[in-house]
């Protein structure tokens, strides 16, 4: 029913209520500082309420010390050792030493000349307009102000504590890179250009939220990455009018295109290898400042089941695994209805042995099978949303509890046969062989619509849902791009890492649609297919 | 308003389900089904399974299986009625064994057999065996030791028999049926019975000794002429039966010993092909058979060279002697005795030659029980086991 829903509204609406965010805080009467060093102090307090976390420290600076000055930091996210360092100590004792009108440039302002020549850090600007100082102020930035100027110096020389670069947590290989990313949005940016050092690499910045100011970049290759998705996603973003964004999961929120499907048309990623390997498809990151989770777009549904081991181990292993993925996916999604269906309505289909056993275990059970898989399902996935939440100390308590009163005490009492206990359990089991948490989700939801289907109609409901359940896949879009491609619409080329994994030496090509600017990664196949040295040639009969 | 309307009609499409909804506790699953006539009624009787029995956790050591038997005027009727002594439904698709009383078979079975091709829920592949000198109900009835449930065992040991030996054969019912209409061909079906007695093997004292006082053997061959049983097949007859129509997997033969010796030779044949051909000359129909056969020496009772080519070579003549003087006379004798072409010689001519057929045809009992059979068998044998010469010549007095 939802499939249509949703497609009903997305004709009828295409987009959310077009605003203009950007345009708002413009409208806003533009406050300047003034000239005075005092006044302009009290203006930057009042506006932050005076937050105990806002110091200020004046100074005086000069030879004889008659300028006034003042320094404005958030505690708490200012490096005050390179403040005291680089800032106050040069403003301070090294100043006295230099003729400052020495260095400075005909007409140049006092403001401008330290900025030019006393202070030694990065990055500094010149700034008057209040807004900017504020958000400047609250994100770390150091302000410095100079009695008689209404110009401010911004310093950046922003540090607060953070969690360094760990092991990604949801996404874990054996073997690949163990590095995830952190809260941290330039951390991140950073992590991804030290493993793409080239000239192409865009990394764009935004501003999302009105009041949170969340920084966001939109990292791709310039030259590969298709320029109407990128401004596509500059539009969608810039759509963005809410007062906080929290997680990239709020912006996905925003920038998906099926907003009622099941099915996830943003991936998100904790692994910078992933981005990069994403990147150098032709897919455009968006990073956010707070979480350590990266969305890659445009998203299709085979990426979900692409993880980044595929990869790094020899293909033949790779492509086992990843076809096992899609028949775990399918046991996850269809298990129990089958299960359901064969036994209440094509008894026929089964083995006379099998049929006398399952009949044997089903004796005095008192509820139809359909409720049987429900209860066990429900129950199931209670354990399952209990253990994420639970204090990690009480949990194996806990599993033990689950285990053994779904296990065997439910079995023993007679109320569930036991073939419906290693039903739901090869379910349970297989719903977390997809690399994606998502893609599996989706699965948990969409397994119960099939197994009510599966009680009512027997295998043609199976059949009549999953019929609508690809066509509904075949719908959907992520930025575009058909969500099913490269299987719908076909590509021969991309099918190298579609159901199997061809060797990294044989995929010549970027993934079609998505690639289609630059879509040559390597040099033809023959050249780089491993091979004997020359001379052993004529004996191997190597071609 | 157009939305809730969609989503009303959407929603009804479910009340269509569930109709033939049936859970597992609500089957009677029939394993087997006995036909016999009572009066002018038939007699269904069904060998159903008590689940509860078979549970892993034991039950309470009553039988495996139960056995109801109703009367009707049909039987599809019959199996209707029995829901008035059984809880569930009988529930017929896993059948396995499909038995007919001998008094039925002599009447004809055809139109007892029409609701097993007809129903939708019934697999045609069950066996099809007539109770020989007993009525169906009689043997679903007999208890058995090592396939707890019956039908399982006769079900079993017809398939491993047909296969280890090549006086069975199996037929299901799809061939029971291609054969009854068949105009070149009559049907020979499996024929079992029951030795012993009826009164213990029916109750569960005869499991619990170690001999049990009756047991159901399969035994030769129930010969119809249409579809109406009219006599037996002997072992010979049986085998040659089997030879011929290509029904042989695996088998062994005992031939005499080539030297003048007393002992005997058991040879196992591991592959049997028969190619028959037919020709009509001057309006006379003619059939040759050839029998491809390749055998091992399985065991040895004398003091032969079996290292010795010729041994070998006098022992292949020895068994192909044997071998047509027994196919002859069989095919003689059921010409004569029973005038019903069990093994197909009316199609082998139908289709060496479709003209002459059509006028053979109308007559083709008779012609049968004249028609020219030359019977020629061919043996090869590969392999004398894991010893060449018997250690029986050097065995002390």
């Amino acid at each position: 029913m939802w499939f249509f829903k949703s497609k009903n509204k997305k004709t009828a609406n295409p987009q959310p209520p077009k605003t203009s965010p950007k345009e708002e805080p413009n409208q806003k009467a533009i406050i300047k500082l003034k000239a005075s060093l005092q006044q302009n102090i009290e203006t930057i307090k009042n506006a932050l309420g005076n937050s105990s976390d806002i110091i200020t420290r004046e100074i005086r600076i000069g030879k004889q010390g008659n300028i006034k000055a003042a320094i404005l930091y958030t505690d708490g996210l200012t490096d005050t050792a390179s403040l005291q360092k680089f800032i106050l100590e040069t403003l301070m004792i090294d100043l006295n030493e230099i003729d400052l009108q020495e260095k400075a440039s005909p007409g140049q302002s006092l403001v401008s000349i330290l900025k030019d020549v006393a202070m030694t850090v990065g990055e500094i600007k010149e700034i008057t307009n209040l807004e900017i100082i504020l958000t400047s102020l609250l994100s770390g930035d150091t302000i410095f102000l100079i009695d008689g100027y209404a110009q401010v110096l911004v310093i950046s020389n922003r540090h607060w504590v953070e969690r360094g670069v760990s092991e990604p947590t949801a996404q874990t290989v054996v073997r690949g890179p163990q590095e995830g990313f952190n809260e941290n949005v330039r951390v991140n940016t950073a992590l991804i250009r030290r493993r793409i050092k080239d000239s192409n690499l865009r990394i764009e910045s935004k501003e999302i939220g009105v009041r949170t100011k969340t920084n966001v970049a939109i990292v791709y290759i310039q030259d590969i990455a298709n320029d109407k998705i990128v401004e596509e996603v500059h539009l969608r973003l810039d759509r963005i009018n809410i007062d906080g964004i929290l997680d990239s999961g709020n912006i996905e929120e925003f920038i998906q295109e099926s907003a009622y499907s099941p099915f996830p048309t943003v991936f998100n990623t904790e692994r910078p290898d992933v981005v990069a390997a994403a990147l150098l498809e032709g897919r455009i990151a968006i990073v956010v400042d707070g979480t350590p989770f990266v969305l890659l777009v445009p998203a299709l549904f085979i990426q979900f089941f692409q993880s980044p081991e595929d990869y790094n181990q020899r293909s033949i292993i790779g492509s086992l695994i990843r076809s096992l993925r899609f028949v775990a996916f399918s046991i996850s999604l269809l298990a129990p209805a089958v299960f359901i269906a064969i036994t209440t309505f094509h008894q026929s289909m089964l083995p006379p042995s099998l049929l006398m056993s399952l009949a044997a275990q089903r004796e005095g059970v008192p509820f139809p099978a359909f409720v049987e898989a429900l209860i066990m399902e429900i129950t199931f996935e209670i354990l399952r949303e209990a253990g994420i939440r639970m204090p990690r100390s009480i949990g194996s308590a806990m599993s033990i509890v689950g285990a053994f009163v779904i296990g065997t005490a439910a079995v023993e009492a007679g109320l569930i046969s036991a073939m419906m206990v290693i039903v739901v359990s090869i379910t349970a089991i297989t719903s977390f062989v997809p690399p994606s948490y998502e893609m599996a989700i989706s699965v948990r939801m969409i397994r119960f619509v099939f197994m009510a289907l599966a009680a009512v109609f027997g295998m043609f409901g199976i059949v009549v849902g999953l019929i609508v359940f690809i066509l509904h896949l075949c719908s959907l879009r992520s930025f575009g791009i058909p969500y099913m491609a490269p299987i719908a619409p076909f590509n021969v080329t991309s099918q190298k890492d579609t159901l199997i994994v061809s060797p990294i030496w044989k995929m010549t090509n970027r993934p079609r649609l998505i690639g289609q600017k630059n879509p040559v990664k390597q040099q033809e196949e023959a050249l780089v297919k491993p091979a004997p040295p020359e001379n052993e040639k004529d004996e191997g009969n190597m071609k | 308003m157009k939305r809730y309307v969609f989503g009303l009609l959407f929603f009804s499409l479910f009340l269509s389900g569930c109709w033939d909804r049936r859970e597992l506790d609500q089957l009677a699953i029939a394993v087997a089904v006995g036909i016999d006539k009572a009066d002018d009624e038939y007699q269904v009787s069904a060998q159903v399974i008590v689940p509860s029995e078979m549970s892993v956790k034991g039950g309470t050591g009553g039988s495996q299986v139960t056995l109801y038997t109703v009367k009707g005027e049909t039987v599809y009727e019959a199996f209707r009625k029995m829901t008035k002594e059984s809880p569930r439904k009988i529930y017929p698709s896993h059948l396995r064994m499909l038995i007919f009383g001998e008094e039925i078979a002599q009447e004809g079975i055809s139109e007892a057999l029409d609701v097993f091709s007809r129903d939708y829920e019934i697999r045609p592949d069950f066996y099809v065996a007539i109770a020989k000198e007993t009525s169906a109900a009689e043997i679903l009835n007999i208890t058995t030791t090592v396939e707890s449930i019956p039908a399982n065992d006769m079900f079993k040991s017809l398939s491993v028999s047909e296969q280890a030996w090549a006086g069975t054969k199996s037929i299901n019912l799809d061939e029971v049926i291609a054969d009854f209409i068949s105009d070149g061909k009559e049907a020979a079906i499996t024929g079992i019975e029951l030795i012993g007695e009826p009164n213990i093997g029916a109750s569960k004292q005869n499991v619990e000794t170690i001999k049990p006082a009756a047991i159901l053997r399969y035994d030769n061959l129930a010969v119809f002429k249409g579809d109406k049983l009219i006599g037996w097949l002997n072992e010979g007859e049986a085998v040659t039966y089997n030879y011929i129509s290509n029904t042989v997997k695996t088998t062994v033969r005992t031939v005499p010993c080539p030297a003048a010796d007393d002992g005997k030779v058991t040879i196992e044949i591991m592959k049997s092909k028969a190619e028959i051909k037919g020709n009509v000359s001057n309006g006379k129909p003619k059939i040759d058979i050839h029998v491809k056969l390749d055998g091992n020496v399985g065991s040895v009772s004398c003091k032969i060279q079996l290292k010795d080519l010729k041994t070998i070579a006098e022992l292949e003549k020895s068994f192909e002697e044997q071998g047509e003087k027994i196919g002859e006379e069989a095919i003689e004798s059921i010409q004569k005795q029973y005038q019903a072409d069990i093994f197909g010689f009316g199609e082998v001519i139908h289709r060496s030659n479709p003209k002459a057929w059509k006028q053979l045809k109308e007559n083709w009992d008779e012609e049968f029980s004249n028609l020219t059979v030359n019977l020629k068998v061919d043996l090869e044998i590969h392999r004398t086991g894991t010893i060449n010469n018997t250690f029986l010549e050097k065995v002390k007095e």
